[in-house]
Order: C-alpha cells, then sequence, then structure tokens
C-alpha cells in the first residue's frame, strides 16, 4: 500500500497547476484523463510524475471529447477519475459533460480559463464561465466552484470529488489562468487529519450479483426515443438538483450590512474586488463585498438580500457581463441600479476597481 | 494595512528575470511572509520581453497583477519600453547602463531613476551568467524586502545540486548578489 501523498499539514509554495495535482493525490483520485493545452498543462505533468509513487494512472487521450468521454468511462468504471481543460478544450469537453449530465455520472473537471473566443489567447480570462455553468445540450445540471487562491484552488479540487460523489452531477473547478501560473503559498494536508472522509466510489457497471434477483438492475441512459420518458426523468433530475442548490451553494461576503454600493465578483477577480473593498472603506465609502464561490448553483437567497439593501450593485469580471448575467436572473425583479466593470480576457487590478467606485460615487 | 512591496522585472528570454522573481519569492515564503510571483507567459516565451510581477507583504495578497510598480527593473531597450507604463511618482525605475539610446525611453515620472552597469559587471568581473543574480542583488538593496542570507538560502536551494559539482559556482553567485546591492548602494 503506498504511502499517503501528504502527511498532516504542510506550508508550501507553488503555481497553481501543482496545487491541483497534489488536491487530486490528496484526494485519493484513481486516473488522470488529459489532453495537454495551456494554460492547464502542468497538471497532467506533476500528476504524471508523481503518480508512480503513489499508484496511480494516467491516459493521454487524442483531444478533448475523448479525454472526456474517458473520463465519464473511468467513472462508469467506479473509478475517482477527472480530467482538465481550458479554452477551446473546454468547448470540446461539453458535449461528453452533456452525457454525463444526462446519465449523472461524477465526473470532475479542472478549467484553468484562457482569453476567448476560440484559440484567442493562452493566458488568461474569464470568459469560460457561460459555457462552464450552461454548456452542452441540457439544462446545465452541474456544480462549478469558481476558486480565487491556490488554497481553494487545493480545498475546492478535494472538495469537487466529494459534491461529485455525493450529488452525481458531473463538478467543476472553475480556476483560471493566472492561478495555473502564479506561485503562492498555501497549507496542503491529508484531508483525514482534517475530518474530511472521501465519499466512496462504487461502479456504475459491473456489478456483483444477478440484476433483478440480488440487486437493481444498472439502466444507464442517454438517448430516449419517446419525450415524454424524457421528461419523466428530467423532471427528477430537476428535482434533485433544486434540493441540492441550497445545500452546496456557497459564497463569501463582508460590509455589506451598511453599504451602498456591493462588489460582486468571483475567482482571482474577487481579490482585486477584496483589497478594493478594504482600501475604500478605510476612505470612509460604504462599500461591501459579495463572491459567489458557486457559480452553479448560485447562493440566490443571499445574492437577493443582499441586492434588496444596497442602492447599487458593481458587478467586476475578466469577461463582458458573463456573470452579471447569472446575477441578474438571480436577482429578477429587484431595481436596484446594476453597475459594471467588464474587461473580458484582461486580468482586473484593484487600483481600477477602487478607480470605478470613485468614478460612480463621484 | 501594510501594502504588499510591487516588483517588476523585466528583460529579454533568457536574460533569467523569471528565475530571480522565483528566488526572491522562495526567499520571502521561506521568512513566513506572503508572497505570489505571476510571469508573463504568452507568446513571450517564444521571444519577446519577459516580464515577472512579484508583490511581498505581511497579509495575503490581492490581485496577482499591478498597474505601479514600487520597484521597476528593465534590462533591454525592448524592455524598456515595454515596463515604463509600470513608473509611477513612487517608483524607483532600474536599467542597465549599457543599453544604448534610450535616454528618451526612460519613465519621466518616477521617483528615481537608476542605471546599473549589471551587465558590463556581470562580463567583466565575474561571469555571463550570473547576470541575473546582480540583477537580484540589485532588487534586494533596492528594496530590502527580503534578508541577504534569505535571498542566499533560496539561491542554494534551486541550484544547490549544481553548486555540489563545482563549488566554485557558489562562490560566483553570492558575490554576485553582493555586487548588485554594492552598485545599487552606491546611487540610491
Amino acid at each position: 500500500m503506498p504511502e499517503k501523498p501528504i502527511q498532516g499539514e504542510k506550508r508550501v509554495f507553488m503555481t497553481g497547476n501543482e496545487v491541483v495535482a497534489w488536491a487530486a493525490l490528496a484526494a485519493e483520485a484513481d486516473i488522470m484523463y488529459g489532453y495537454p493545452i495551456t494554460p492547464q498543462n502542468e497538471i497532467m505533468h506533476y500528476w504524471t510524475r508523481m503518480l508512480p509513487k503513489y499508484g496511480r494512472r494516467f491516459l493521454q487521450t487524442e483531444d478533448e471529447l475523448s479525454a472526456g468521454f474517458t473520463t465519464a468511462g473511468g467513472v462508469l468504471a467506479g473509478r475517482r477519475a477527472f480530467t482538465a481543460t481550458a479554452g477551446p478544450g473546454n468547448t470540446l469537453m461539453q458535449e461528453p459533460m452533456s452525457m454525463a449530465e444526462a446519465m449523472r455520472l461524477p465526473v470532475v473537471v479542472i478549467v484553468q480559463q484562457r482569453g476567448g473566443p476560440s484559440t484567442a489567447t493562452v493566458i488568461y480570462s474569464q470568459q469560460e464561465v457561460t459555457m462552464t455553468t450552461l454548456g452542452g445540450n441540457g439544462e446545465g445540471l452541474r456544480v462549478v466552484y469558481s476558486t480565487a487562491n491556490h488554497q481553494e484552488l487545493f480545498d475546492y479540487t478535494i472538495k469537487a470529488f466529494n459534491t461529485a460523489w455525493k450529488y452525481r452531477f458531473p463538478t467543476f473547478v472553475l480556476g483560471d489562468g493566472y492561478q495555473a501560473k502564479m506561485r503562492e503559498s498555501l497549507t496542503m494536508y491529508d484531508p483525514a487529519s482534517r475530518g474530511i472522509t472521501m465519499v466512496p466510489t462504487e461502479p456504475y457497471v459491473g456489478k456483483e450479483g444477478t440484476p433483478g434477483v440480488d440487486r437493481e438492475p444498472t439502466h444507464l441512459r442517454n438517448t430516449y426515443n419517446v419525450e415524454e420518458e424524457l421528461f419523466e426523468v428530467l423532471e427528477q433530475y430537476l428535482a434533485d438538483y433544486a434540493k441540492a442548490a441550497p445545500e452546496i451553494a456557497e459564497y463569501d461576503a463582508f460590509d455589506t450590512d451598511d453599504a451602498d454600493l456591493v462588489v460582486i465578483s468571483h475567482g482571482v477577480v474577487s481579490r482585486a474586488c477584496k483589497a478594493a473593498v478594504k482600501e475604500l472603506r478605510e476612505e470612509g465609502y460604504k462599500v461591501g463585498y459579495f463572491r459567489p464561490i458557486t457559480l452553479r448553483p448560485l447562493p440566490v437567497d443571499q445574492l437577493r438580500e443582499v441586492a434588496g439593501k444596497a442602492k447599487q450593485l458593481l458587478v467586476v469580471e475578466s469577461a463582458n457581463g458573463q456573470l452579471d448575467r447569472l446575477v441578474k436572473e438571480a436577482i429578477y425583479g429587484n431595481t436596484t441600479e446594476m453597475l459594471s466593470l467588464f474587461k473580458p480576457g484582461v486580468g482586473v487590478t484593484t487600483e481600477e476597481v477602487v478607480a470605478r467606485v470613485k468614478e460612480i460615487k463621484g | 494595512m501594510a501594502k504588499p512591496v510591487k516588483i517588476i522585472l523585466a528583460g529579454e528570454g533568457g536574460q533569467g528575470v523569471q528565475s530571480v522573481a522565483e528566488i526572491i519569492a522562495e526567499a520571502a515564503n521561506e521568512e513566513g511572509r506572503e508572497a505570489l510571483y505571476i510571469p508573463n507567459f504568452g507568446v513571450e516565451q517564444r521571444g519577446g520581453v519577459s516580464v515577472a510581477y512579484l508583490q511581498i507583504a505581511d497579509e495575503p495578497i490581492g490581485a496577482p497583477k499591478f498597474q505601479i510598480g514600487d520597484i521597476v527593473v528593465a534590462l533591454s531597450d525592448r524592455a524598456v519600453h515595454r515596463t515604463k507604463q509600470y513608473a509611477g511618482p513612487e517608483t524607483i525605475f532600474v536599467y542597465d547602463s549599457g543599453i544604448e539610446n534610450i535616454e528618451d525611453a526612460l519613465p519621466k515620472n518616477a521617483k528615481k531613476v537608476l542605471g546599473i552597469p549589471a551587465i558590463e559587471v556581470s562580463k567583466k568581473e565575474l561571469h555571463p551568467r550570473v547576470f541575473n543574480i546582480i540583477i537580484m542583488g540589485a532588487v534586494i538593496k533596492a528594496t530590502e524586502v527580503v534578508a541577504v542570507e534569505d535571498a542566499k538560502a533560496a539561491v542554494e536551494k534551486k541550484l544547490g545540486y549544481k553548486f555540489e559539482k563545482n563549488p566554485k559556482l557558489r562562490e560566483m553567485n553570492f558575490r554576485a548578489i553582493e555586487r548588485g546591492m554594492e552598485l545599487v548602494a552606491g546611487i540610491l
């Protein structure tokens, strides 16, 4: 039995891609399926470098379509399987992820967003929000965690496996090029040392016993002849998702109670917004900070509460309103003024957020 | 809240600016401080100006990139053009004094603009390969962001396997740090 990759706790300094590989190891992931694309390549590199020591596996596929489908296949065989991609790879990944939604397969996908559309830049964006939350033909029955720093990349990669296997919806960790490539410190840990139990996996196919005698037959479908039959299945799925959503939804907020203006952001941009709100508070501006950690499902109740109190909401993102659309839908009916700072495909700095708020407030 | 020290290092691919940023970041991390280092990782890797963004603080660091650096180091003609936008009234702008015909491109609004003969010193006194370590010494002196002992320890950690084979390299690298510090100390 190979030893545990991480004993107890350990402060480290590394890139986000390295963090993801370590987190997957710590989460007892069995196998990664992958196809190289910047800026997530090093997840594969680090994983393949470490896996012989810990008895894990890796398969490089011929493209992201096959990486997605083989990840689904790994899950069908009961393996804690994952993949990682970005940009055009994420686009291709949507077809297998639709199938995973249809069959309720707990696949885990790490996305390190790059600029789009198409090949665009190899660097950074938050332009994969719409695709990651709602991509594919279907209703977007999936979970998306948007991380902001290396500690969260580690925490939520572990958590993604448990969310996926507990609720049986495809689960994404939405990072980005900056998180992939930057170095900063974090504390790695063995999940067990913090009381985190990994949800056990089980095969979907090839189970023991005789179907219909010892156990229910396995009936896996992603195709239906009759529209009413599909509707019936989806009604159940949608009900499951609606029930799970409040349990899964997460957010982070401060200074929202007396705020005139609340800055809403996610992922790495929320770091700039957090620093900006603190700076503005020190200067006497009544600003607050709200950040959905789950982009799907959104923390709808909390968003509505914040929107109900504030006079203005400022949505800041490295995309042209992809988060903004999600927020508007969630708070539909609310008449709070919506303002924006959109920088599609470019990072947002603290200075820019401060300047935008001052411009609004005069 | 003490603001992070913000450093930008820029040069041609191969000059080693990314290694310098990484070593300083590692040194700060070893001191138990917060450090964040992010390279420009676009097509610059395939020929172009390589830029490293580095921040060191006592509290968790915000956005990975920033608009104005406390210290900006430009090591080539193109790097000066590329990085003058990061200079503000509090910025110390360091460039290699061996770069020719660059006077007009140097930032006018910086607190200080310092030319240091790092390329020349590396060629004549030490070795061209430790050019970036001289720059590291200059950055450490100009910012006092990490202790020189910790910087040496971080160099040891990164290059120790080479020093094992050739102990003279250690001596040369440590000498390069000190020379870099001297170059800046003389004109600060």
